[in-house]
């Protein structure tokens, strides 16, 4: 695991950007933090875009904070292969708006908030990160009314082949089906990864000890911490 | 325009004339009326609110400000508060609700305080036909925490057929403040500048003060719909940046008084300051930002706009100041400065179109004194209960009342773990809070059925103080404060006036009994429609300090062979005010809670389990739905079950009995002796029930008799509004 300082995005209405500090802390990670109007990620190779409300999300979660200057210089270091991404819940959303994943985040399928413990497993090995084995289980809480991964049924398609598709919601014992989808996420999608980009919807940020709830999010962090071929 | 017109009455505008020695202007009129209104002065209530106990040593801050506070830890304060937000919930649920959530927030953030929790407190008519407003009040409540970032921690929900045409929505908000950066309205200072900072002004929640919470409804729908305009709208994107703006600009070290624009808007907000600091304030209502650029200085002096917050800033430090606000992409907007007389005066392109003194404004409302014979509770009503033989369906029955059920189709829309604080959140009696600033906990209660007001207002205010600090104590923490949210009909009607004096002798009489402070709260009256009023209802939250936080005393029994007893029976385990005898269609009255043990009680209970090694027993409170509903959830939907025996006669109030001062505990075998031992020395009394066995079963044995039902089943009874069937996804 590479001691390297990791950026924390702060957009207006983020509020998991703390959570997410603290949480690279009790990891021994240096965090440095960067403000949304900032234009470069300075020394920072590896950053993350936090959960929160963005810009208060009254258009689409996401869309405006995709257009925020910091975005353009986590873009150009995406296109560069410079750059390791992670997107949390609306930092994931975010990434979608901005085109650095691909497929949208629709609203639950019940149409409201939805704030509960689920089960994620990985589906697919991300290509640069070995510490998520195929099958490897995660607890994690997920907070969001928009959080059904969408697209047309082919691209959902072409993302499995790609080994696109990485994490998806599960039961205890990964087991995989509608009855764990707790939002109507296509084939159960948790989470996408392309290249060194990786967005879910579950805060493994808020999963750092068992008393509160799981340490499972401790583990999920240090295994992408752990990536390699920079 | 006349007094009425503004909610005055004669002999009202009468005082205004007599302090000002002139008739007011309409604008001073319009100032009198919002400022001068029940929810403003608190010209009800505030005499009896004065008796309640006010002192103790954690006290840092008392009633009056915008939050009570409490020390938690060294300098980190707690600051806390209950509020209501009824009225605007029933005319628009959603809008309501949020705004309410994020008013209380703004106070907490008004005292220098970053807001660590909120709790919601919600009453609704029967179902189903409540069933819209509740799904739009919870949507309220989400969508403003869940966007602003703070956890909301835990709640109670009730339904009774008085609150159909006025359900409540009181809403509890703690901070954490570090001394040094505790804030108050108090501190102006003469020749600084006024400034405000958040939303434009516009037009929305004119009178919302004087004439939306300070008046009854009316049956006609019409006129619930007419007062939709007074409902404002929040936006929880700028509550979140004027939030973080206010506390960085607090940070600055420059900011003298901070008070959040709620009620009566700038006119509350500029008397308060003015007032508590013991000078004035002029205003040029021309320099307000404004939403819609017609609005006239009525309008900016009334208006509810959300998300607005007044800050009194030295001129030096404006600069600074201005900065930190600017980062959050809001401006410091002056408005006024601070002068050494007791005037507000507002001025409209330099000419003065008002000029009252800020003391008569703000304390000046004359108020009603409580009668001497109102300071004692009349006599309890004898409303015996018959208790019928007992009928096994009555627990899955309990089990399923909407009263006691789970509650998770509530608070699953809440985002209840942000912030990482939250090792005990709404699926508990009590949320438990670890805090990353300092080597302590918060432990959080809130609680007040209405149904235990229904017959007897003094033992419903009395009930709801001793469940919510009984909870903190059986958590293993020490009380610090209270904070009373009170909730009654029309105070000008003689019976709703004395069921009020009641409700507050209640709570008096137990805070002083446990000697925990009320450091504050809130007071909604008029929660009635066509002369038939709410139950009489007090929400008391109640704060404590836990110093194992991640550790908490667990409430779930893990396994067989547990021995199960119930701590501190009743003599008479009544059934008055119990969910079971609200089942049956015959409420009775609720047993007066006993504050000359109960407090004492329950702190041995503590001392006495705080003694016996850690993981050898679990705790509950006894509450709604009494010892059958605490057991089941003690148990869990798994199991193990249990095998308990209780003498056949009062079986039902036995399982049923919600009489206060009751504890549910589970001992593992191997420190029983202990425990035994530790109650006898500690004089607890206790009643031996049974003990766990593998079985997901839960038996009775009453003499002869004897039933058993499967967990499962109980557990589906008490989950069985949660889960809303989820469609499958094609």
């Amino acid at each position: 695991m590479s001691t390297e300082a990791v950026a924390v995005i702060t957009f207006p209405g983020s509020n998991c950007d703390d959570d997410t500090v603290m949480a690279l802390g009790r990891l021994g990670v240096p965090v440095v933090r960067r403000w949304y109007r900032d234009r470069d990620l300075g020394e920072a190779r590896r950053v993350v875009l936090p959960g929160g409300f963005s810009y208060g999300d009254y258009l689409r979660s996401g869309a405006l904070a995709a257009r925020a200057p910091i975005m353009d210089a986590v873009e150009d270091g995406v296109a560069t292969g410079r750059l390791t991404v992670l997107g949390i819940c609306n930092g994931f959303q975010i990434l979608c708006e901005r085109g650095l994943l691909p497929g949208a985040l629709r609203p639950n399928r019940d149409g409201r908030f939805r704030c509960t413990w689920e089960w994620v497993r990985v589906a697919t090995a991300p290509l640069h990160w070995p510490e998520f084995r195929p099958g490897t289980r995660f607890r994690l809480p997920i907070a969001h009314r928009e959080g059904a991964f969408t697209l047309p049924r082919a691209e959902l398609d072409r993302l499995w082949q790609e080994g696109a598709v990485f994490l998806q919601y599960c039961g205890p014992d990964g087991a995989v089906g509608d009855e764990y989808n707790p939002n109507g996420s296509m084939d159960q999608v948790a989470g996408i990864c392309r290249g060194r980009v990786m967005g879910l919807m579950p805060h493994p940020e808020r999963a750092v000890a068992a008393y509160l709830g799981s340490e499972d999010g401790l583990r999920f962090l240090r295994a992408w911490l752990a990536s390699e071929g920079e | 325009m006349g007094p009425q017109d503004v909610g005055l009455t004669e002999a009202e505008y009468e005082a205004v004339c007599e302090r000002l020695g002139r008739a007011p202007n309409p604008l001073e009129l319009g100032l009198f009326g919002a400022l001068w209104s029940e929810h403003c002065s608190y010209k009800s209530s505030k005499s009896a609110l004065a008796t309640l106990p006010q002192r103790g040593p954690a006290v840092v801050a008392g009633p009056g400000g915008n939050a009570g506070v409490v020390r938690l830890w060294d300098d980190w304060l707690l600051a806390f508060k209950v509020e209501s937000h009824n009225h605007p919930s029933y005319v628009e649920p959603v809008q309501g609700a949020a705004t309410g959530v994020g008013g209380i927030i703004r106070d907490v953030v008004a005292m220098g305080a970053r807001p660590i929790a909120l709790m919601d407190s919600l009453r609704f008519g029967p179902e189903p036909a409540s069933e819209r407003l509740l799904d739009g009040v919870v949507e309220g409540v989400g969508n403003y925490g869940n966007s602003i970032g703070v956890p909301t921690v835990g709640g109670e929900v009730y339904f009774g057929a008085g609150y159909a045409g006025n359900p409540l929505v009181n809403v509890l908000c703690a901070g954490l403040v570090r001394e040094a950066s505790l804030m108050s309205s108090a501190g102006a200072r003469s020749g600084s500048r006024v400034y405000l900072v958040g939303q434009p002004t516009g037009r929305d929640g004119i009178h919302g003060a004087s004439l939306l919470a300070s008046q009854d409804f009316s049956e006609h729908p019409e006129a619930v719909e007419s007062m939709r305009p007074t409902v404002q709208v929040g936006d929880p994107f700028t509550g979140k940046r004027l939030m973080e703006a206010t506390l960085a600009a607090i940070a600055t070290g420059w900011v003298q008084a901070v008070q959040d624009l709620g009620a009566a808007g700038l006119t509350s907000a500029s008397a308060e300051v003015a007032y508590r600091s013991h000078c004035g304030m002029e205003l040029d209502l021309d320099r307000v930002p404004l939403r819609e650029a017609s609005m006239t200085p009525y309008e900016i002096m009334l208006s509810e706009t959300q998300e607005r917050m007044l800050l009194v800033v030295p001129e030096a430090g404006a600069a600074v100041v201005a900065d930190a606000v600017r980062r959050w992409d809001l401006e410091l907007i002056p408005v006024g400065r601070v002068v050494d007389e007791d005037i507000l005066r507002l001025r409209w392109h330099g000419a003065v179109v008002a000029e009252v003194a800020a003391s008569a404004l703000a304390g000046g409302c004359p108020v009603r004194t409580v009668p001497e014979d109102a300071r004692w509770p009349r006599p309890a009503p004898a409303l015996a209960l018959e208790e019928p033989a007992f009928q096994p369906e009555w627990l899955p029955q309990v089990l399923a009342h909407p009263d006691v059920r789970d509650r998770e189709y509530i608070y699953r829309r809440y985002d209840w773990m942000i912030q990482t604080r939250t090792v005990w959140g709404p699926d508990h009696d009590v949320a438990v809070l670890c805090l990353h600033e300092a080597p302590v906990g918060v432990t959080l209660a809130l609680s007040g059925p209405g149904r235990w007001a229904a017959a007897d207002a003094w033992a419903g205010g009395a009930g709801a103080v001793a469940r919510a600090i009984g909870a903190v104590l059986l958590q293993d923490s020490e009380p610090l404060g209270l904070t009373d949210g009170i909730n009654c009909g029309n105070p000008n009607r003689p019976a709703v006036w004395r069921e009020f004096l009641d409700l507050v002798g209640g709570i008096r009489d137990a805070a002083t009994a446990f000697a925990v402070p009320v450091t504050g709260g809130n007071v909604s009256f008029h929660n009635e429609t066509e002369g038939r009023a709410i139950w009489p209802t007090a929400v008391i939250g109640a704060v404590g300090r836990h110093d194992h936080p991640t550790r908490p005393w667990p409430d779930r029994v893990p396994e067989a062979g547990w021995r199960l007893v119930l701590v501190n029976p009743p003599t008479v385990p009544g059934l008055g005010g119990s969910v079971w005898a609200y089942m049956r269609g015959n409420l009775g009255a609720y047993p007066r809670p006993d504050l000359t043990v109960i407090p004492q009680r329950l702190r041995r209970l503590r001392a006495l389990l705080a003694r016996l090694p850690e993981g050898a027993f679990c705790v509950r409170t006894v509450g709604d739905g009494g010892l059958a509903a605490a057991l089941v959830k003690m148990l869990g939907p798994e199991g193990p079950g249990a095998a308990i025996a209780l003498e056949p006669q009062a079986l039902v109030g036995r399982l049923f009995s919600e009489v206060a001062g009751q504890a549910l505990v589970a001992i593992r075998p191997g420190a029983w002796r202990a425990f035994q031992a530790g109650a006898e020395a500690a004089a607890v009394a206790y009643l031996e029930l049974g003990e766990t066995w593998p079985d997901p079963v839960l038996s009775l044995q009453a003499g002869t008799q004897g039933w058993s039902w499967s967990l499962a089943a109980l557990w589906a009874a008490y989950r069985s509004r949660v889960q809303a069937p989820r469609p499958s996804h094609s």
